[in-house]
């Protein structure tokens, strides 16, 4: 190849549209599984702290509000979620999903504290062989009946 | 006269830390000296504390470019604790994302070496081709990152046949750039002769010095883990080692662009045998106790973790060889008798990855040259002392 043998490419690529986006006016679509930021559906949440426990960044915290009335409070730190989505995976009922989120930065770490205040669910676990949309969860996902142990 | 000049730990030329101490004799650098720990994470001692499953997102987080090297390092060293074996249509998508993370890495790394060499058209070209492999990692895991998609006992995630005739199709152009960068990089004249001869390494030192991956493959050593102890199931993918002989920064370039090809054929492998079934089986939690040594090929060269289980479903301990930290002595040994202007360009061709190599530091004591202990105690006693010297600061808020 000469000196400038380069040049062709670069002219050619005088008349392409560009590689990038003008982001904040136009932004690119995320895919369909983005990994985005987890959220809780209250009403299938059994407080089994199987998501609790398997958080690799200790994000996800359960507190009991009245142990009568069986009310629990999620809160889940985003200041502190990896994103990995291995709450997704260890949940038993599906309570947990993620969204497709990206843009999630804020002044205050403390903005970006989420909460839920529920009555504990009385759902079925999945089953035991789960569909194939739920098989990359079952390596992880525990048996319910052990809340226990998760605890100490 | 010789002077010894600090580079590093922050300097504009760099893009990560390195701390090094140069004594150059005007141009020419005479002796190299490498500091390392300013970017000690600790995160061996922090996986004692995590459970394995924990710990694969911890290890994803040792390197930002190489994350499912790692994790595939860790992963299959503790399925070997744990007794469990992955389900093949697991182990082909494993080594699918391993592969397609080569790619990315080699391609980050052939704009780096662009950029370093003056080239940055050739930096924004193999970048922008990059976000081709970016998209489909993406698309597979839900991250362009770190892709989480291993899990004890297999792969977190399946591909669907849409997908798999995306990610074939996407070969062709990533076939037809890299031929186009092959030969643009192994011809162009202004290219080529920045790169060529710089920071000869010879076969002999390679291997005295024990470099691995492509630092080592340029010098005419074919070492690769994937062929010499094949994991997983690369003992029945056909592929080639790739070497060169030119013992210098561009061998190092025609090396990664030569494995880029063959990083497509094995892609292309694995997606046509893609076999039916699970993609993860149940692992338990605990291990029992033992050790495991285990490696693979990440795309700067061989990565070991050795694994220690003590019964309980945390790992004793975990210690990490990264890539890097197996070619500083190769790198430091080609440093001298090169050039100032030569540094970035020489470290850049073994794509470090500071973060991945830093060690914490012994402190030897100056008088007796016996290392010492220092308790935390000591440590705060020495930086209450220190700041007590300091005027203080009123009214400091501590935001944590
Ligand atoms: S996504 Fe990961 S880090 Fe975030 S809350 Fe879930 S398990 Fe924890
Ligand atoms: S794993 Fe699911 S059901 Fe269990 S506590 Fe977490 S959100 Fe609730």
């Amino acid at each position: 190849m000469r000196i400038a043998g380069f040049v062709p490419e670069l002219l050619r690529h005088l008349f392409k549209k560009p590689a990038t986006v003008d982001y904040p006016f136009r932004k690119l679509e995320v895919p369909k599984d983005f990994r985005g930021t987890p959220f809780l559906h209250p009403e299938t949440c059994i407080v089994c702290r199987a998501c609790e426990r398997d958080c690799p960044a200790e994000a996800i915290e359960i507190v009991e509000v009245n142990a009568a009335e069986k009310r629990f409070k999620m809160t889940i730190h985003n200041d502190r979620c990896v994103h990995c989505a291995q709450c997704v995976d260890s949940c038993p009922t599906d309570a947990m999903e993620m969204d497709d989120k990206f843009e999630i930065s804020a002044f205050s770490r403390w903005d970006l504290k989420e909460e839920w205040e529920y009555v504990r669910a009385v759902v079925k676990p999945k089953p035991a062989a789960p569909a194939p949309q739920a098989a990359p969860a079952a390596p992880v996902s525990p048996s319910p009946v052990k809340p226990s142990e998760s605890e100490t | 006269m010789k002077f010894q000049i600090p580079i590093g730990p922050q300097h504009p030329a760099l893009k990560e830390p390195i701390s090094l101490r140069m004594t150059v004799e005007g141009e020419v650098i005479r002796d190299a000296d490498l500091r390392l720990g300013y970017n000690h994470r600790g995160i061996e001692k922090l996986a004692e504390e995590r459970t394995y499953l924990q710990n694969i997102y911890l290890t994803e987080r040792i390197c930002g470019i190489c994350s499912h090297s790692h994790t595939t390092c860790f992963v299959q060293g503790v399925e070997a604790l744990l007794e469990v074996v992955a389900p093949r249509r697991g182990q082909f998508l494993r080594y699918l994302v391993a592969e397609l993370e080569r790619v990315h890495s080699h391609l980050l790394w052939l704009g780096v070496a662009g950029h370093e060499a003056g080239f940055d058209s050739f930096f924004m070209y193999t970048w922008r081709d990059r976000e081709v492999v970016m998209d489909i990692l993406e698309m597979i895991s839900g991250n362009r990152v770190h892709y989480a998609i291993n899990t004890l006992g297999g792969v977190r995630r399946d591909i669907d046949e849409a997908l798999r005739t995306k990610i074939l199709d996407s070969l062709g152009i990533l076939r037809a750039r890299t031929d186009y960068y092959f030969k643009l990089g192994a011809n162009e004249p202004s290219f080529v002769g920045r790169l060529a001869g710089v920071g000869r390494l010879s076969k002999e030192d390679a291997l005295a010095l024990c470099a691995v991956g492509p630092t080592a493959r340029a010098s005419g050593v074919a070492h690769d883990v994937r062929r010499d102890d094949p994991y997983g199931i690369y003992g029945e993918i056909p592929f080639e080692v790739c070497t060169a002989d030119s013992c210098d920064v561009l061998g190092r370039t025609v090396v990664r662009i030569k494995e880029l090809g063959q990083s497509y054929n094995i892609i292309e492998y694995l997606l046509r045998n893609l076999p039916d079934g699970p993609v993860a089986v149940k692992a338990p939690r605990r291990a029992k106790p033992g050790e495991v040594v285990s490696r693979d090929e990440a795309p700067r060269g061989e990565n070991i973790h050795y694994i220690k289980a003590n019964g309980s479903d945390k790992p004793e301990r975990l210690k990490v060889r990264a890539p890097t930290l197996a070619n500083y002595a190769a790198t430091l040994a080609r440093l001298k008798n090169g050039f100032i202007a030569d540094i970035p360009l020489i470290f850049a061709a073994i794509d470090p990855c500071i973060c991945c190599a830093e060690r914490t530091v012994e402190l030897i004591d100056g008088r007796s040259g016996r290392p010492t202990v220092v308790r935390w105690s000591d440590l705060r006693r020495r930086a209450a002392r220190r700041a007590g010297r300091v005027s203080k600061k009123r009214n400091v808020e501590c935001p944590l």
